[in-house]
C-alpha cells in the first residue's frame, strides 16, 4: 500500500515470525507485561467503579462529612485523581525500566533471525 | 464585550488559518494527511489529545454541572481522566503498533475479511456523527449567544472552519489547532483557578462550605442530576471503557513515531487534561460562592455559561475592562475548543470513508497514493457538509446528553470489538459483526426510548444505557465468535498479531 512500514518498526522476513513468537524471550515479555498491568487494572476498576456504584447506591455513605463541608464522596473523587496519576507514573517507570528493554531483546533477536 | 471577544476570536482564527496554510504545503502523502507524517513528539501529541478530548461539554459543561448539581458535576469531571487508565494500560501502544490510520485498519489487520471491516466502518461513522452533531449544535448556540448571529449561520461558520482545517491541512493542521486550543484552555483554567482561590485566601475548604451554605445541605451529595442510581453506574462504565472506543481520539496515536512516544503522550494528557478536569470542580463551587445559585439559573441553560460568567466576575465584574477581557478570553477559547474537536471528528470520519470504505473495502487497497489523498480531502468536505446540515437540524438538542450517548455507543459497540481483536485468540469476523451490531442496536435503541429523547413519556428509565448495552455488546462479540465456528488458520495467525502488538515489528508480507 504505502511505505509507511519504514516509518514505524522494521520489516522482518515472513518465516521469522514463527520462531520469534515462540521464543523464550517473547514469552518472558508477555508474562512480565501482564503481571505488571493486571494489578493496576484491578486497582483502577475497583477504585473508580466503587465510587460510581456508591454514587448510585451509597449516597448516605458518600455524604459522611470528613473535613468541614467536604464529605467522603469528594475525598474519594480526589482519590481517583491521585490514583490515576500515580498509576500513570508507575506504569511509565515499569515500561521504561523493565518492558522496553525486554522488547528490545525480542526485536533484536527477530531481526537477527530473518530481518534486514 | 463584543469587540474584545471578536478581536480575540479573530486572532485565534487567523493563527489557525495560517497554520492550515503552512500544513497544507506539507501534506502530500496519506501518512501526512491522516497521521501528520507520524512525526509528533510526546508533548505535542499529549497537548493535542487534551485539545481533542476536552470538548465544550468538558470546558463549559463540567463547571456548569458542578455549579448546578454539586457532586454529580465532579463525578462527570473525574471519569474522563480515569478513562485514560484503560487507554494507557491496554490500548494506546497496541493500537500504535498494529494500525496505520484508522480503527478499521486494526480490525482489518486482525480479521482480513471484508464484513469485519464493514462493521468497523459503520461503528466509526455512527459514533463520530453522534459526537459531531451535538458539538455542531453547541458551537451554533455559543456563536449565536456571543455574536448575535442566527443559529443556522453560526453552524455553517463552524462547518466552514472545520472543512478548511481538515481538507486543506489534514492531521497536521488539526493537531496544531488542537495544541493551540489546549494551551489556551489550560492558560484560561490556570488564571481562573488562581483568581478564584485568591478570593478565599487559597483555602478551597471555604468554597465547599460556602457552596453548601448557599445552595442547600443536599448540594454536595450525589444524585442531584442523575436521579436513577443505575445512571451513575452507567456514567462510570461508559467513561471507563468508552474513550478507548472513540475513533477520533484513538487515531491520535498514529501521529507519533512509535509505541513509546504514544505511551508518553498519554502520560502528558493525563496530567494536563486531568488537572483541568479537577479545576472544573473548583470553578463550579467558586461560581456558587461568588455569584450565588440564583444568579446561575437565569439565562444559563444547562449551566454552559457558568464559566464565562465566573471569569467575568473574577476579572472585575460586568462593567470593567478586566471583566470584559476575561469574558472575551473564555468565550474565544470555547469557540476554539469546538473548532478543534469538530476538526478531529471530521478527520476521523473521513478516514473511515476514504481509507476504510473506498480504498480498502471497495478497491482492496489498489489506489495510487496521490489519489488516496485526493479522495480523503473530498470525503472530508462531504463529511463536513453532512455534519453541518445535521447540526442545523439538531437545534435545541441537549448537548451534554448526546455527548454522553456517543460515549455510551463507543463503550458498547467499539470497545469490546477493539479489545477482543487485540487480546482474544478465538475472536473472529463473526464476533466483530455480532458485537458491533448488538452494541449499536442496544445502545442507540435504548437511548431513543429513554428520557433523553422521550422525556417524561420514556419507556425505558435510564438516560445512559451503558450498564445494559455494554454487557450486550460483549455478549454479541463472544457469541458471534463462537457461532461463526473455529478457523484454525486464523487462530494460528494470532501469535503473529500478538508479536506485532507487543513489539511493533511487522512482517514484510503484510
Amino acid at each position: 500500500m504505502t511505505d509507511i512500514a519504514k516509518l514505524s518498526g522494521a520489516d522482518i522476513a515472513p518465516g521469522a515470525w514463527i520462531d520469534s513468537v515462540q521464543s523464550a524471550e517473547f514469552k518472558i515479555l508477555i508474562d512480565t507485561k501482564w503481571r505488571s498491568i493486571v494489578p493496576m487494572i484491578v486497582i483502577y476498576v475497583v477504585g473508580y467503579m466503587g465510587l460510581s456504584v456508591l454514587a448510585g447506591f451509597g449516597r448516605g455513605i458518600l455524604g459522611v462529612k470528613v473535613l468541614g463541608s467536604v464529605n467522603l464522596g469528594f475525598v474519594l473523587i480526589a482519590g481517583n485523581y491521585v490514583m490515576s496519576w500515580v498509576l500513570a507514573v508507575v506504569y511509565a517507570r515499569i515500561s521504561a525500566n523493565r518492558l522496553d528493554p525486554l522488547v528490545n531483546v525480542v526485536v533484536d533477536k527477530a531481526r537477527a533471525a530473518g530481518g534486514p | 464585550m463584543h469587540l474584545i471577544t471578536i478581536a480575540m476570536f479573530a486572532a485565534i482564527l487567523l493563527v489557525s488559518l495560517g497554520i492550515t496554510a503552512w500544513a497544507a504545503r506539507r501534506t502530500r502523502t496519506t501518512a501526512d494527511f491522516y497521521a501528520a507524517g507520524k512525526g509528533l513528539t510526546a508533548a505535542q501529541n499529549g497537548l493535542a489529545l487534551s485539545g481533542d478530548w476536552c470538548s465544550a461539554a468538558a470546558f463549559l459543561g463540567f463547571t456548569g454541572l458542578t455549579a448546578l448539581y454539586g457532586m454529580d458535576g465532579a463525578l462527570y469531571a473525574v471519569g474522563p481522566l480515569v478513562a485514560f487508565c484503560t487507554v494507557l494500560l491496554l490500548i494506546a501502544e497496541p493500537l500504535r503498533n498494529i494500525g496505520t490510520y484508522t480503527i478499521g485498519d486494526v480490525i482489518m489487520y486482525r480479521m482480513r475479511q471484508p464484513p469485519a471491516l464493514a462493521a468497523a466502518i459503520v461503528g466509526t461513522i455512527v459514533i463520530n456523527l453522534a459526537y459531531l452533531i451535538p458539538q455542531m449544535a453547541g458551537g451554533g448556540i455559543l456563536i449565536k449567544l456571543l455574536f448575535g448571529i442566527r443559529y443556522d449561520v453560526s453552524v455553517i461558520l463552524v462547518g466552514c472552519g472545520m472543512i478548511i482545517y481538515v481538507a486543506a491541512g489534514g492531521m497536521l493542521a488539526t493537531s496544531w489547532v488542537q495544541i493551540i486550543k489546549a494551551v489556551l484552555m489550560l492558560g484560561a483554567g490556570a488564571i481562573i483557578l488562581l483568581l478564584a482561590l485568591a478570593g478565599v485566601g487559597f483555602d478551597p475548604l471555604v468554597l465547599f462550605a460556602s457552596a453548601e451554605a448557599k445552595a442547600g445541605p443536599n448540594f454536595l451529595l450525589p444524585g442531584n442530576l442523575l436521579k436513577n442510581p443505575f445512571d451513575e453506574v452507567s456514567l462510570g462504565l461508559g467513561y471507563m471503557l468508552g474513550l478507548a472506543g472513540l475513533p477520533h481520539v484513538m487515531t491520535r496515536f498514529y501521529t507519533v513515531p512509535d509505541a513509546v512516544t504514544a505511551r508518553r503522550s498519554v502520560i502528558w494528557v493525563m496530567f494536563l487534561a486531568g488537572a483541568f478536569f479537577a479545576g472544573t470542580t473548583i470553578f463550579g463551587l467558586a461560581a456558587v460562592h461568588y455569584l450565588g445559585p440564583e444568579a446561575l439559573r437565569v439565562g444559563n441553560p444547562g449551566g454552559n455559561l457558568t464559566l464565562p460568567l465566573l471569569a467575568q466576575y473574577l476579572g472585575g465584574g460586568k462593567d470593567t475592562v478586566g471583566g470584559q477581557l476575561m469574558l472575551g478570553f473564555v468565550s474565544a477559547v470555547a469557540v476554539a475548543t469546538i473548532l478543534a474537536v469538530v476538526a478531529g471528528l471530521t478527520l476521523a470520519t473521513s478516514g473511515a470513508v476514504a481509507n476504510d470504505l473506498y480504498v480498502n473495502l471497495f478497491r482492496k487497497g489498489k489506489v495510487e497514493e496521490h489519489r488516496q489523498v485526493l479522495v480523503a480531502r473530498i470525503s472530508a468536505v462531504l463529511v463536513g457538509i453532512v455534519a453541518t446540515l445535521l447540526g442545523i437540524m439538531a437545534e435545541g438538542v441537549n448537548v451534554a446528553v448526546l455527548v454522553i450517548l456517543a460515549i455510551c455507543i463507543a463503550a458498547s459497540a467499539n470497545f469490546p470489538v477493539i479489545v477482543l481483536s487485540l487480546f482474544w485468540r478465538r475472536f473472529n469476523t463473526g464476533g466483530v459483526v455480532g458485537g458491533m451490531a448488538l452494541g449499536l442496536v442496544s445502545s442507540v435503541g435504548l437511548a431513543l426510548i429513554g428520557p433523553a429523547f422521550l422525556g417524561p413519556n420514556a419507556i425505558w428509565p435510564l438516560v445512559n444505557p451503558t450498564v445494559v448495552a455494554l454487557p450486550l455488546g460483549i455478549l454479541g462479540a463472544v457469541f458471534g465468535s463462537l457461532l461463526a465456528g473455529r478457523d484454525h488458520e486464523h487462530e494460528k495467525r494470532f501469535g503473529e498479531v500478538t508479536f506485532r502488538i507487543q513489539t511493533g515489528l511487522r512482517s514484510n508480507q503484510t
